[in-house]
């Protein structure tokens, strides 16, 4: 209560050793990963970016990134991709001349047959673009975004296949984008953590989703993502103890610090300055962290915008919550909406599915720009993989996994607005034009963020990891503006 | 590194090896150093981060190859220290050991095919030199594409190689240990035993020597932790600092190895590295029965199993000649990947995965390779191809997959044959009491049911004559069946089926049929009775087998999974070579009289002491025991041997370590006992500023080493010292203590709703934790606890806002701050403030506080009692959190408490109370 933190002396008096123990010869996790409280800048607080980086490699376009992870995988056939070849071959056998020796999910051993697209498609905005009848909001985002029809990945279920998107490999254990990122940058905010995470409620019966996908994975703990949640405890262990006043553990983590520095003094620990830095960001988090989540503080055409209502976990509150976490300096912002996985029932899921996010979306990249936000922001949209243009009929129509070609979006600082890259062939079933991995994706992200994938690893078993791999990835520049 | 090396070269003249494969952090920290004050004015404390970020640069680019500098003119160049380690990462990505990246046909791990492009001793002659060094960006290497330039210091030490003759020698990791003898020491140095003698002769190089030894209640609460993974008693810190014996040390050492929970603290180590968990991993991530597993390591370490049939055990405890249950339960190693229940799965594509998971796994944990790195390409720095990869994975082509592809499905308990179900050995014997009862039972019944059986015939028979009249039968066996019913039997059951009968039958006493029929009555009965009976038996059976555990087991499939090279690593690609099982070619072969070799000739020749792989296993793991009892490896990458680790700091002691491992049988309690009685062990861990300057890393060993508790020890020390640790049983199916509401809604496959444990068993220790691969328990993940979805040699220490909170405020340290705090007030001998503060202090951190600390705490609690009186409510708040009930007979203010709790709370907050010094 009347002693006053200690924290910025001693986070500013970190010493040699501590550098060096961090400094990644060889990278030996144990001595890596002390947590830095600030800089003398003044930037990159909470978590600076890892040691013997020397980064940004060129001037970046964009400060940030949104990543509207739309979990289970949404049918590009309804969304963005029409192809009204399929609409002729409505019920016909798929021809073999497409699936033979493709890899498959749930149909396995059934007998594959085209599927029609569910619902019409329109022409909107200058561009042109062309957005499905599902999609009436982001219909309107027409002009703003750069729809990829191409895209492809390497895994066929679910979990193996986020881990893809979100690392680069099936192999647990890698680091996250958002992890990378991090550690490449550090993160802009004061007392938030660098790489925050939503899932929302609502939806078909949702595909789980593992901590694995926005773990740090071989790169120090506090790059990891942290997730917030809508309900309960918006982060774990945030809240005071009952019964335990906000002065109370204020004295009480000042008598922490007191008594650590103490002995400090007799052991001279660079271990000890850096957990007294922690404690202090720990005290300011259960004060920033619960403001953050509080959205009751917006004004009412703010809410009605994304139609979002304060504490119901919708996928409009995550929206409305991720621009908050935008205009406070978080760098990496990941939100599920899982309960894509429409094997049936294609036509109520996608009602249900864009019900609850097609809106938000929309108010999320208008209320970015409106705030001249969007300038320095990324906005992904997209999911694990795509559909098949095959029908499958697990209760009513649906579709099967699909990773040959699929549609994700892209928009904001730096992306060519209003306009579409690539192809699927005439099916929607192979990405045929300028194709774009997931590694291509990853690398057009860093190269935005001014970073050179290739020359941006980290040594582990021995390897220089990327978070692109080691097959050839590139950045794709001709969705950059 | 064509052949591999016979143990004969490995064996030099000590001399002539140990230049060579000397280590010197020492003078690497001084010219790392000397480059970054060229670089910066000052790197001590208040630099600005900019600089320091540039100076660290600097000192990356001087990577973990040894160099050479200044002061450094006159020591020869080793070509493991210094020469290899460059060469492998800046030169093998294209001239090393992948054949399909090799360029120019060039490779430079192989000492003939290198010396094509070096001129002994001739800079101008030697190709290698003239590339590396040529003015043209196009020409010189490696091509700027790569990413990877020499640094000038890097080109320097490669040029003074070259003049210096180009010494040339195999790496490291793949020469089997050599016995050195213990070096005679310069100076007049205390040393315990000859570990010391390696590490003081190290030190004397820089006219250093030990550290002071810890004092020694440091040095006691060091080998609780370390060996224990417990804080002493205050009664235990006392007996020792009483103990005037100059065996006092040694006997706790042995007291302490004996101690049951000494494989507790082994198995959480172990249990890292084989990466077992309590559920799948993938997708729905759904339990699977494994805990048995997890005690067998704890017991297989407890009773020191030796090393080599520890690791028979588990990879191939089934294999093994009329394999008991023990060792099919060692067996569940196999099954510890992550495996996956997801609708739509492809079971070839999952087979693939696995077998690359176990060839990953297996060779990390036993070989400290990185096998896996071969999966899709022949490996690009160490001599593994493709080839091996895929033959190692045969290995483990027989083991079961195929029952849970067929019967695992997205439902809980997932179901994952073959299982076997363990009990414990008290119930042993009366499930086999009760299994002979129901059998003899279920004789008897049979017996007495066939002679119902003929009585009905014979009575049947009688129909004819008019006496059996029809349903007569069926009408008796419904009043039988009714009355033989629990709670029905008020009438004797002759009394209640003479009513059915005819009063023409019972009335015909002198027929020659009313015997049979009265026969017929009575074992009828008697069959009613026997099956209830019965039935009572197996029920008490069954409730016997629930209070047992179902773990996974291997069972050898009678054909194994044809294992063939998958191209690029792709499943659907089915035109690779077949490959029978063997081990990497280049460290021989596994005679096996051309039958396929098994996993149990696998684990023989990981562990043959009389070939070069299993004095290679020992020395992987010696340097990993090291590590565990020292905070650093000698060689600091746990898990990588290969040529991207590093070269081991001080080879001579790891060799020797490896062969004391060896000769004493691969007794893991002696190769510890050796280590912690050192002298080494025993030092202080306080670093003089002259260490810190000279050793930072500490790869001489002139100091012990600080850090952080491992996650399960932060649990088992708070729950420790507020006397709620519930220590007493060891082993037992995984528990679940309290944790954050929702925390698994992001499960599904089923939703899943964690229900936590009521009971004592709460209250276990960290290692029995149940292990949700996915969303593994927060305050374990806050303090670095690895999801063990992959082998984790090394756990980072890290010191984040995150476990800040986790300590502060997960209601578990709550709770036990509580605890603590009730503790603290009912053992006191005097009420006073400060007596209570002294025994809070001697509980939590083996000695008293002194005057300041003293002052902040008495501070905070009279802060904390204002509070609490003033807002009583808050008090009964605090004092809510958790299920524990204090076992003080009288009722304790909750001002008080409350008041005390926080202090508590602030005590088991401490760096202190939290670090291994």
């Amino acid at each position: 209560m009347n002693s006053k933190p200690t924290t910025d002396k001693v986070a500013n008096s970190l010493n040699r050793r501590t550098f060096l123990a961090r400094s990644g010869v060889g990278f030996g996790a144990a001595a890596l990963t002390s947590m830095l409280a600030s800089d003398s800048f003044g930037r990159c607080r909470t978590h600076p970016p890892g040691p013997g980086l020397n980064l940004p490699h060129h001037p970046p376009r964009i400060k940030r990134v949104i990543f509207l992870c739309m979990a289970g995988g949404p049918s590009h056939l309804e969304t963005f991709d029409y192809k009204p070849e399929l609409e002729r071959l409505d019920g016909q056998p798929m021809p073999t001349s497409f699936t033979a020796g493709q890899p498959i999910a749930q149909l396995q051993g059934h007998e594959l047959k085209c599927l029609r697209p569910l619902t019409k498609f329109r022409r909107y905005g200058d561009s042109g673009l062309q957005f499905s009848d599902y999609l009436p909001f982001q219909s309107r985002l027409a002009d703003d975004i750069c729809v990829v029809k191409s895209m492809v990945t390497e895994q066929i279920n679910h979990d193996p296949a986020h881990t893809f998107m979100n690392t680069g490999t099936a192999i647990s254990g890698r680091p996250s984008m958002g992890s990378w990122i991090n550690y490449g940058l550090g993160c802009e905010s004061e007392n938030l953590p660098g790489f925050v995470v939503m899932s929302s409620v609502g939806g078909r019966n949702p595909q789980p989703i593992a901590s694995r996908q926005w773990s740090a994975g071989f790169l120090p703990s506090q790059f990891q993502g942290v997730e917030f949640n809508s309900a309960g405890d918006p982060v774990h262990y945030v809240r005071n103890p009952g019964g335990i006043s906000r002065n109370l553990q204020r004295e009480l983590v000042d008598s922490i610090t007191q008594l650590d520095s103490l002995r400090n003094t007799q052991v001279q620990n660079p271990e000890i300055r850096t957990r007294i830095a922690a404690y202090e960001l720990a005290f300011k988090m259960q004060a920033s962290i619960p403001e953050l989540m509080d959205i009751s503080d917006e004004p009412q055409h703010v809410l009605e915008m994304y139609g979002a209502k304060p504490g119901d976990g919708t996928f409009a509150s995550n929206c409305l919550l991720a621009r908050r976490l935008a205009e406070r300096g978080v760098r990496f912002i990941q939100l599920y909406h899982r309960g894509w996985d429409h094997h049936g029932d294609l036509d109520k899921f996608m009602k249900i599915c864009c019900d609850h996010t097609d809106r938000a979306t929309w108010a999320l990249v208008t209320d970015l720009k409106q705030r001249g936000l969007l300038e320095d922001t990324l906005v992904v949209w997209g999911g694990e993989f795509g559909r098949t243009p095959m029908f499958q009929g697990k209760g009513g129509v649906g579709r099967d996994h699909h990773i040959k070609g699929f549609s994700m979006w892209l928009s904001g600082g730096g992306i060519k607005p209003g306009s579409s890259y690539g192809e699927t062939d005439e099916l929607g079933y192979h990405a045929v034009k300028d194709v774009v991995h997931v590694r291509d994706l990853h690398a057009t992200m860093l190269h935005m963020l001014g970073i050179d994938h290739s020359r941006f690893s980290v040594k582990f078993q021995g390897l220089d990891m990327k978070l692109t791999g080691v097959e050839p990835a590139r950045v794709v520049h001709d969705v950059l503006a | 590194m064509a052949a591999f090396v016979t143990t004969n070269q490995g064996k030099q003249p000590r001399n002539a090896n140990f230049n060579e494969n000397t280590c010197d952090p020492v003078l690497l920290r001084w010219q790392r150093r000397a480059l970054v004050f060229k670089m910066t004015l000052t790197l001590t404390a208040g630099i600005n981060w900019r600089l320091t970020t540039f100076s660290l640069l600097v000192i990356c680019f001087l990577g973990n190859g040894g160099l050479s500098l200044g002061s450094d003119q006159e020591r020869p160049i080793s070509f493991n220290r210094d020469i290899r380690p460059i060469l492998s990462d800046k030169c093998f990505h294209c001239h090393g050991p992948n054949d399909e990246s090799r360029e120019a046909d060039l490779r430079f791990d192989i000492k003939e095919d290198a010396f094509h492009v070096i001129e002994i001793g001739n800079l101008e002659e030697s190709e290698l030199i003239r590339r590396i060094t040529d003015e043209d960006p196009d020409s010189r290497m490696p091509p700027a594409e790569i990413n990877k330039p020499l640094s000038v210091d890097e080109i320097e030490i490669l040029k003074k190689w070259v003049q210096q003759g180009a010494p040339w020698s195999e790496f490291w990791a793949y020469v089997p240990p050599h016995k050195y003898e213990p070096p005679i020491l310069k100076s007049n140095a205390r040393f315990g035993n000859w570990i010391d003698q390696f590490t003081v002769a190290r030190l004397e190089e820089y006219s250093l020597g030990l550290s002071a030894p810890a004092d020694r209640t440091t040095l006691l609460r060091r080998l609780y932790f370390d060996l224990i993974g417990l804080p002493p008693t205050p009664a235990q810190v006392n007996a020792f600092l009483q103990d005037q014996s100059p065996l006092a040390f040694e006997n706790v050492v042995d007291q302490l190895l004996a101690s049951k929970h000494f494989g507790e603290r082994l198995a959480i180590y172990w249990l890292d590295l084989v990466r077992f968990a309590d559920t799948v991993g993938y997708h729905g991530d759904q339990p699977h029965n494994i805990s048995p597993y997890r005690d067998w390591v704890i017991n297989a370490f407890n009773e020191n199993m030796p090393f080599d049939q520890f690791t028979r055990e588990q990879l191939a405890g089934d294999l093994l000649p009329n394999s008991t249950e023990s060792q099919k339960i060692a067996s569940g190693y196999n099954r510890l990947l992550q495996t996956t229940h997801e609708g739509g799965l492809q079971p070839k594509e999952y087979s693939a995965i696995y077998a690359a998971d176990r060839v990953r796994n297996v060779s990390l944990v036993w070989m400290g390779a990185t096998v896996g790195c071969a999966q899709c390409h022949d490996h690009k720095y160490d001599p593994y191809t493709m080839k091996d990869f895929y033959s190692l994975a045969a290995f483990f082509a027989d083991v079961d997959d195929e029952q849970h592809f067929k019967v695992g499905t997205n439902s809980t308990p997932t179901k994952r044959p073959p299982e076997i179900l363990v009990i414990s050995d008290k119930d042993r014997v009366a499930l086999e009491t009760a299994k002979a009862q129901t059998d003899a039972q279920s004789t008897k019944v049979n017996q007495l049911k066939e002679d119902v059986a003929k009585l009905k015939q014979e009575l049947e028979g009688l129909g004819k004559s008019g006496l059996g009249k029809s349903g007569l039968v069926d009408e008796l066996d419904k009043t039988v069946k009714s009355a033989a019913e629990p709670g029905v039997r008020n009438k004797p059951i002759n009394q209640q089926t003479e009513a059915v009968l005819p009063d023409a039958i019972v009335a015909d006493e002198e027929d020659r049929n009313a015997e049979l029929i009265a026969n017929l009555q009575s074992r009828q009965s008697q069959v009613a009775r026997e099956e209830n009976q019965l039935k009572q038996l197996i029920r008490d059976q069954s409730e016997i087998e629930s209070r047992g555990a179902w773990t996974m087991i291997t069972q050898p499939l009678p054909a194994p999974r044809i294992m063939r090279v998958l191209r690029r690593g792709h499943w659907m690609d089915e035109t690779g070579e077949i490959v029978q099982p063997s081990v990497p070619g280049f460290m021989g072969a596994i005679e096996t009289d051309s039958k396929r070799a098994t996993r149990l000739d696998l684990a023989n020749w990981l562990t043959d002491e009389s070939r070069d792989s299993g004095q290679l296993t020992a020395r992987v793991f010696a340097n990993r025991f090291w590590y565990l009892f020292m905070g650093v490896g000698i060689s600091r990458s746990l898990d990588d041997f290969g040529g991207q680790g590093e070269p081991p700091a001080n080879p001579e002691l790891l060799d020797n370590l490896a062969i004391e491992f060896i000769d004493n049988d691969w007794d893991v309690k002696h190769l510890i006992r050796r280590i912690v009685t050192s002298k080494t062990y025993q030092q202080s861990s306080l670093e003089s500023p002259e260490i810190r300057r000279v050793d930072p890393y500490n790869q001489l060993f002139s100091h012990q080493s600080r850090y952080r508790l491992p996650a399960e020890l932060i649990r088992d020390n708070a729950l420790s010292i507020s006397g709620l640790l519930n220590v007493d049983q060891i082993g037992g199916t995984s528990v679940k203590p309290a944790q954050p509401a929702n925390y698994y809604q992001h499960l599904n496959f089923p939703q899943r709703k964690y229900i936590q444990d009521t009971d004592d068993r709460q209250w276990r220790r960290g290692v029995y934790v149940h292990w949700q691969r996915m969303f593994l328990h927060p305050s374990l993940k806050a303090f670095d606890a690895p999801t063990r979805e992959e082998c984790t040699a090394q756990r980072p220490k890290s010191n984040t806002p995150s476990a800040a909170l986790a300590l502060l405020n997960d209601p578990i340290f709550v709770e036990a701050a509580r605890m603590f705090a009730a503790r603290i007030l009912a053992t006191a001998d005097s009420d006073s403030f400060s007596a209570r503060i002294d025994r809070a202090y001697h509980l939590a951190l083996s000695r008293s506080p002194d005057r300041d600390e003293f002052r902040i705490l008495e501070k905070l609690y009279n802060d904390c009692v204002a509070a609490f009186e003033q807002d009583p409510g808050s008090a009964t708040n605090l004092l809510a959190i958790g299920q524990a009930k204090p076992k003080a007979s009288t009722e304790i203010d909750p001002t008080k408490l409350a008041a005390w709790t926080t202090v508590a709370r602030a005590i088991l907050n401490l760096n202190e109370t939290n670090t291994r010094n």
